[in-house]
């Protein structure tokens, strides 16, 4: 059975001590949480996140270029028009549509990598969250009951105004 | 410079401040919306009596092909480039002062796009057979033109109104969750769908910045390549004028152009009916005004590059359209286009004494009626100045265009306000607390 604490902090850095602490102390990444009104700027290593957007967006570009270059070339192949051994489409004609296909892909497939990576269409836990106020950073912890303590004295050092039991 | 006080607007202030507008309508409200609808509607009616009637109720004809319709198309997905392009621009180079002023531009974007990505369809005539623009089974072997431009249109827009909505969607989210928790009935549940479980954490926050900064990259490409695809849909043929390799960039750079002057009469009219004035600094016009300034002499300098190649080179061809344009019937328009975006731009921001909000919003709104008339003047006198004599033609257009376009204007009008009515149109989370303006 998990415990979930939230501490409260006025400022980036005491949180960023108290992450870096509680990660010495073998909380994983899995086990900590960021929550606030804007977005945190956290030194480089504290709590990073693995990322795969950029690769996502390339990928999904290769492939609608992909599909693009096959409508072109199916249509061009198998469309039943007599044209005299003539192409259907001419060079740049198809360039322009791969251009814009090939950015469409990008696009769709950064949204749709957003989406996944900040789990907002992934199943949630039914883990607790803290009220979010105005300007504050709230650091969720997850522990065991017998590591309750430990977590609580260390986010209390780094400067934790006020913890509460999720 | 302008001075500052040491006074700071607290986080509450800043979120009701930007809050306030999406409480109970005024009366003004009311009546701004009914009129916009109602002059909407009456487009929508001309478009149905068109499609009833047939495309001959508009004044396009032999040799004129391309009246109001094609100048409305160029002229709007000119304006698409003032929210997204500028927004991504200013997101990629990291200017902070861009903030109050993002989502205005995006919703501008994408309302512009829905309006001028119509008028290839009203154009059509038969709009219920647009789908001959794509390679569908063909069991009637119909010769479809797969090497026309209006396919790359179809391609292009597409991609860059997608592209748009999600790029105005994202940094929507932050600010729509926070307002599902603070209301009830029928906005909560709007809110609460479009803010898809939003909870503030890391790992949501870091996807949707990293997000937002790949999109803002994407965007930029996309978007001069739309521009660039709606010049070449002129440029692709031999008309005379038309055949230039400088209009792609000629046609981004007069899209930037219109694209901030609507952004700048939009924050003019924004900031006096919702008492944003606390927020839209003159700063923010200040920076645009400047902006708008240098590209109106990028703008006289492609026009003049344009021009005196035409004139140097002396082709008798394109010489009849160089004169309907600069002597001719064409040419009291043509002055007045230079007129407004030139000279007035020139006088009214180049002078810093005069780069007031409210001379930015004449010299915007003298650009708009200029870049509109840009457009015209492109497409209209070239087409009805053919290569053969004997096909000149003349155009005026009837009162379904003129209502039609009207339309667009007050559809615009009627989109914003029901925009700005249900979501913030200042990014509540992205705007940081910042000193008052002492104006």
């Amino acid at each position: 059975m998990s415990v979930y604490l939230s501490a409260d902090f006025a400022s980036v850095e005491p949180a960023t001590k108290a992450v870096r602490d509680l990660k010495s102390h073998g909380f994983g990444l899995d086990d900590l949480a960021v929550y606030s009104d804007e977005p945190i700027l956290f030194p480089r290593g504290v709590l990073d996140r693995p990322r795969h957007m950029s690769l996502t967006a390339v990928f999904g570009a290769i492939t609608l270029m992909l599909v693009a270059t096959g409508f072109i070339y199916f249509t061009q192949h198998n469309y039943p028009l007599i044209t005299g051994g003539m192409p259907i489409f001419s060079f740049w004609a198809t360039g322009i549509i791969t251009y814009e296909f090939t950015m469409f892909g990008a696009i769709l497939s950064t949204f749709a990598c957003f989406l996944w990576e900040s789990g907002l269409i992934r199943k949630r836990d039914s883990a607790p969250l803290p009220r979010i106020r105005p300007e504050r950073i709230h650091l969720r912890v997850r522990c065991n009951p017998d590591q309750t303590d430990a977590a609580n004295q260390l986010m209390l050092r780094a400067g934790a105004s006020e913890i509460t039991r999720l | 410079m302008v001075a500052a006080t040491e006074v700071i607007i607290p986080y509450h202030e800043v979120r009701d401040d930007l809050w306030r507008p999406l409480g109970p309508a005024s009366g003004r409200y009311w009546v701004a919306l009914i009129l916009a609808f109602l002059v909407s509607a009456w487009g929508l009616g001309c478009w149905g009596y068109q499609i009833y009637a047939g495309i001959g109720v508009a004044g396009i004809n032999r040799p004129v092909s391309w009246g109001f319709y094609l100048v409305n198309f160029v002229f709007w997905i000119g304006i698409s480039h003032a929210g997204t392009l500028i927004s991504a621009i200013l997101r990629l180079t990291d200017a902070g002062w861009r903030k109050p002023v993002t989502r205005v531009a995006e919703a501008i974007t994408v309302f512009a796009l829905m309006i001028g990505g119509m008028f290839p369809l009203i154009h059509l005539g038969r709009v219920w057979v647009f789908y001959w623009l794509i390679p569908y089974p063909n069991s009637r072997l119909l010769w479809p033109n797969f090497r026309s431009p209006l396919v790359w249109d179809l391609t292009a827009i597409v991609t860059y109104l997608t592209g748009s909505m999600i790029y105005l969607y994202l940094p929507l989210i932050p600010d729509v969750a926070q307002l599902a928790q603070e209301t009830t009935g029928w906005r909560k549940r709007l809110y609460s769908a479009l803010a898809m479980g939003w909870t503030g954490s890391d790992r949501e926050w870091h996807s949707l910045e990293f997000a937002m900064k790949l999109m803002a990259g994407l965007i930029l490409a996309v978007a001069v390549s739309v521009h660039t695809v709606v010049s070449w849909d002129f440029s692709m043929s031999l008309a005379p004028t038309w055949h230039s390799t400088i209009f792609g960039p000629y046609f981004v750079t007069g899209a930037i152009f219109s694209g901030i002057a609507a952004l700048l009469l939009v924050m003019v009219v924004v900031r006096r009916a919702l008492h944003l004035e606390k927020y839209l600094l003159k700063k923010h016009f200040n920076n645009l005004g400047k902006l708008l300034l240098l590209l109106s002499v990028a703008w006289l300098y492609f026009t003049a590059a344009e021009n005196l190649t035409i004139w140097y080179g002396n082709d008798p061809k394109e010489m009849q359209v160089f004169g309907a344009r600069t002597r001719g019937g064409y040419a009291p328009f043509f002055w007045f286009m230079v007129f407004c975006n030139f000279v007035v731009p020139f006088v009214l921001l180049g002078i810093r004494r005069l780069r007031t909000i409210n001379n930015t919003a004449i010299a915007a709104a003298c650009v708009l009626v200029g870049m509109w008339l840009e457009r015209f003047l492109i497409i209209v006198p070239t087409l009805a100045t053919p290569r053969l004599a004997a096909s000149w033609g003349h155009y005026a257009p009837t009162w379904v265009e003129i209502s039609i376009s009207c339309a667009t204007f007050s559809g615009m009008i009627f989109m914003y306000l029901v925009f700005s009515k249900l979501f913030p149109i200042i990014s509540v989370w992205e705007f940081e607390p910042h000193p008052l303006e002492d104006e």
